[in-house]
């Protein structure tokens, strides 16, 4: 038998199986929304596609825009015993548009010798980085953008491009404290970067595909049954260690505490982003926040079984769990201290590329014999 | 194809988000040319010079291992795919497992051999080294 036997005969099982699971007929969203204005075709691919992406984009913006000005504040409060912003509106919940205004309408300030094309761009580049990762997350519902057959693949390969805007932004400045919030930055991404796509990988193994409304199906299937109560077979339950070294991996990836090298503020003033004012700022703070929710989607898709949850519908479920993360990173920077550069490249390097390979090679093993 | 139709429209959308805020915002803001405004920050004193300066990065060497070992994720995803599946079919264990541990264990190998050189230390300057003030 040829390998290429294997691969064309297993592609089919696992078409099979995915019908197989209890899968709710949930075309993506760009479909739905195309088959609801009576389009297709390419007309209907685009039309449907724009209209989805609108709304996912809002949806991302909206949710940022509560988490920056207003929850970070309150959450950070709550854990320093302090009350944070209650002057405007009810819970001071009205700072969020006394904040964007105020932000918008600064003046920008273009520092000497900026590298201007890159330095404008940058903040492009990050913010769409973070965005661009959420078409294939599901979010329930029926509200998932598309569903390509790599969806994995995707959605880390659109995070990491933050990295590049963040190097552009740090070389751009002609800062040194930027310079090296940038090279702080890649730092980060090429010691956690690993970890984070083998521990990935470890759930590839578990769900045989790539494609994330099957990794959340196979999430749905029972695991054991105790006193009347099926649990899930959610990753995080089936395999903790894969799910405790992907979230810290994912801290790093995020850049927050206690890997929040590149921004440092007690270190290199603010990083990459010191010689930032006006709306770049915005959208260079808004980039970073996206891409916190991307991380607390990813870890939610691959880990949490995405949607599933009792009584409430799917979605809610799916941001309640996004906002757990966004609060576990708050939880970490409020409680633990920074690592130096010297033991972060040493964490990576030494601990987290062994112990997620270890994982990788036990996962695979175990699957061997559970199979 | 169609859902990558869907995935390049949230790209449009994801640029054209950040272009309409820069838009927004140079309608709202005021424009103060001022002497001394636009110097780059260095904690309040006049900079010296560019921030375009030659400098030791310090992690050069785990930079090169980082490719080797990112060309090597990329190899091990179609494995993974196809791993589950293919025991399903009833290929046997040491015909899907054995090769990949194979390819991983070449590369284990050379980590511990870049360990050992020292090529995953933070490398200090001898002049740091001699400045120790620390134990």
């Amino acid at each position: 038998m040829t390998g290429g036997d294997v691969v064309l005969q297993t592609t089919n099982a696992t078409n099979a199986t995915g019908a197989g699971v209890s899968r709710p007929p949930s075309a993506p969203l760009a479909d739905s929304i195309a088959g609801m204005l009576g389009l297709d075709g390419v007309v209907g691919a685009v039309v449907g596609g724009l209209i989805g992406a609108f709304l996912i984009a809002n949806v991302m913006l909206t949710t940022t825009a509560i988490a920056g000005p207003w929850a970070k504040r309150k959450i950070t409060a709550s854990f320093t015993d302090r009350i944070a912003v209650n002057r405007v509106g009810p819970f001071g919940l009205l700072i969020i548009v006394a904040d964007s205004v105020r932000l918008l309408s600064k003046e920008l300030i273009v520092p000497d010798g900026v590298d201007r094309p890159a330095w404008d761009l940058a903040p492009i580049v990050i913010t769409f980085s973070a965005l661009i990762g959420f078409a294939v997350i599901p979010f329930g519902s029926g509200l998932q953008l598309a569903d390509p057959e790599t969806g994995v693949v995707f959605v880390f390969a659109a995070a990491s491009i933050a990295s590049v805007g963040v190097v552009m932004a740090g070389y751009a400045s002609n800062n040194k404290y930027s310079l090296l919030g940038g090279l702080r930055a890649i730092a980060s991404n090429i010691a956690y970067e690993i970890p984070l796509i083998v521990t990935a990988a470890s759930v590839v193994i578990f769900a045989g595909t790539l494609q994330m409304s099957e990794i959340v199906a196979v999430q749905r299937q029972p695991l054991v049954t105790v006193a009347g109560v099926t649990i899930p077979q959610w990753f995080a339950i089936v395999n903790p260690f894969a799910f405790a070294l992907f979230t810290l991996a994912n801290l790093a990836e995020i850049g927050r505490n206690p890997f929040d090298l590149p921004e440092a503020p007690t270190e290199i003033v603010a990083g990459f982003q010191t010689e930032y004012s006006s709306v770049y700022f915005v959208l260079l703070y808004l980039g970073e926040f996206i891409h916190i929710f991307l991380g607390g989607a990813i870890a939610a898709t691959l880990f949490l079984g995405g949607p599933a949850g009792p009584v409430l519908p799917g979605f809610v479920w799916f941001y309640v769990k996004m906002w757990a993360f966004f609060l576990f990173t708050q939880w970490a920077r409020s409680a633990v201290p920074r690592l130096r550069i010297d033991q972060f490249l040493d964490a990576g390097w030494k601990g987290m590329l062994v112990l997620s390979f270890a994982n990788l090679a036990l996962t695979a093993i175990l699957v061997g014999v559970i199979v | 194809m169609n859902e990558w139709i869907a995935v390049g429209a949230l790209g449009v959308v994801a640029v054209g988000i950040p272009l309409g805020m820069m838009a927004a915002s140079a309608m709202l803001r005021p424009t103060v040319p001022e002497q001394g405004k636009a110097a780059t920050y260095e904690s309040g004193e006049v900079p010296t010079g560019t921030a375009r300066v030659q400098f030791n990065i310090q992690y050069y060497m785990i930079a090169l291992l980082f490719v080797i070992f990112d060309v090597e994720t990329v190899l091990i995803f179609p494995w993974t795919v196809i791993y589950r599946p293919a025991l399903e079919e009833g290929v046997s264990l040491a015909a899907v497992l054995v090769p990949m541990f194979v390819f991983l264990g070449v590369l284990v190998v050379g980590l511990v051999y870049a360990w050992r050189n020292g090529a995953v230390e933070w490398v200090r300057s001898p002049r740091a080294q001699r400045q120790k003030t620390e134990s």
